[in-house]
């Protein structure tokens, strides 16, 4: 019996996730979104929706909504609904942490070498791309952008 | 300079094995701007639509078979000449025949999953590109005369 507890501890832990993930405007400006979409796809992630779009101040206004107040809330809304943005819903196991990981640390500076901010990010606030922080940060934003499956 | 716009389609083989990232890159690298995209996991309707012009083919069934075996993303791609630009980085439609360093290439199995589609002339762009798109969808990079990001001024 224990035996079989443990084996579905196992199987939980590695249970397929889904994120969300969006390549800003910069990058997609600097024609480096296939560049990212492969580094995301050589974790061995699968991308299950993609969609380019171009957000609306009012749409970025309420992505970020959290950070509504922060003296770098105007300047994240204009710079997210400067351009068109591709979104992405990142599917594997582990999804959430194992994209972070790729994404790298929010300033490219910190970011270690290897991943998309080192390779791609110009600044904190030009990073590349936005990647959910939890499985239920992952949840709210896929069906912001994609709707409710 | 004259900016084209073209439809391309990253097909279902090419989807489940990763090989978005790749092909992109490649398109990106032709001078190709990805001004819309989608993916989208094609109904038999929409394939046979889509292929309407083959429809009297051998092959007609299995290419629709195919095409709705599983996800494709669906782009438009803007550029100089971008028909002819699109479908020399894409390489022969028998990815034996097609030459090093073209998408089919590098990407594709065979005459049928041949990992990606292109239209082939100015004309058939525009029909392919309205089948899966209104002017609404397309977020073009170069500011046309109108302020607006996806203006669908069409110039």
């Amino acid at each position: 019996m224990r035996y079989i507890l443990l084996a579905l501890l196992a199987t939980a832990s590695l249970c397929a996730e889904q994120s969300f993930s969006m390549i800003k405007p910069a990058a997609v400006k600097e024609q480096h979104i296939g560049q990212i979409i492969a580094m995301i796809e050589q974790q061995n992630l699968a991308l299950t929706n993609i969609m380019m779009q171009t957000l609306s101040q009012e749409q970025a206004e309420a992505f970020y909504g959290e950070h509504k107040g922060k003296p770098f809330y105007p300047e994240l809304v204009a710079m997210m609904s400067s351009g068109p943005c591709v979104l992405m819903v990142v599917d594997g196991d582990n999804a959430v942490l194992r994209l972070r990981e790729i994404v790298g640390s929010t300033d490219p500076k910190k970011a270690a070498p290897g991943t998309i901010r080192a390779a791609f990010g110009k600044s904190v606030g030009e990073n590349a791309i936005h990647a959910s922080d939890s499985v239920e940060s992952a949840k709210r934003e896929i069906t912001f952008f994609f709707g409710a499956n | 300079m004259k900016l084209e716009r073209t439809l391309s389609i990253i097909k279902p083989d090419a989807v489940s094995k990763n090989y978005i990232g790749g092909i992109i890159t490649m398109l990106e690298k032709a001078g190709l701007e990805v001004i819309a995209a989608k993916m989208v996991h094609m109904t038999q309707e929409q394939a046979e639509g889509f292929y309407a012009v083959h429809k009297e083919r051998s092959f007609f069934k299995e290419l629709v078979d195919f095409m709705t075996s599983g996800p494709s993303l669906v782009m438009v791609l803007e550029g100089e000449h971008a028909v002819k630009a699109n479908r020399d980085v894409m390489g022969a439609t028998d990815p034996k025949k097609a030459e090093k360093g073209t998408i089919r290439a590098t990407f594709a199995e065979s005459i049928d999953a041949n990992a990606v589609h292109g239209s082939d002339s100015i004309e058939n762009a525009q029909k392919e590109i309205q089948y899966f798109f209104t002017e609404h969808n397309l977020c073009p990079r170069v500011k046309h005369h109108h302020k607006h990001h996806c203006c669908g001024c069409g110039h």
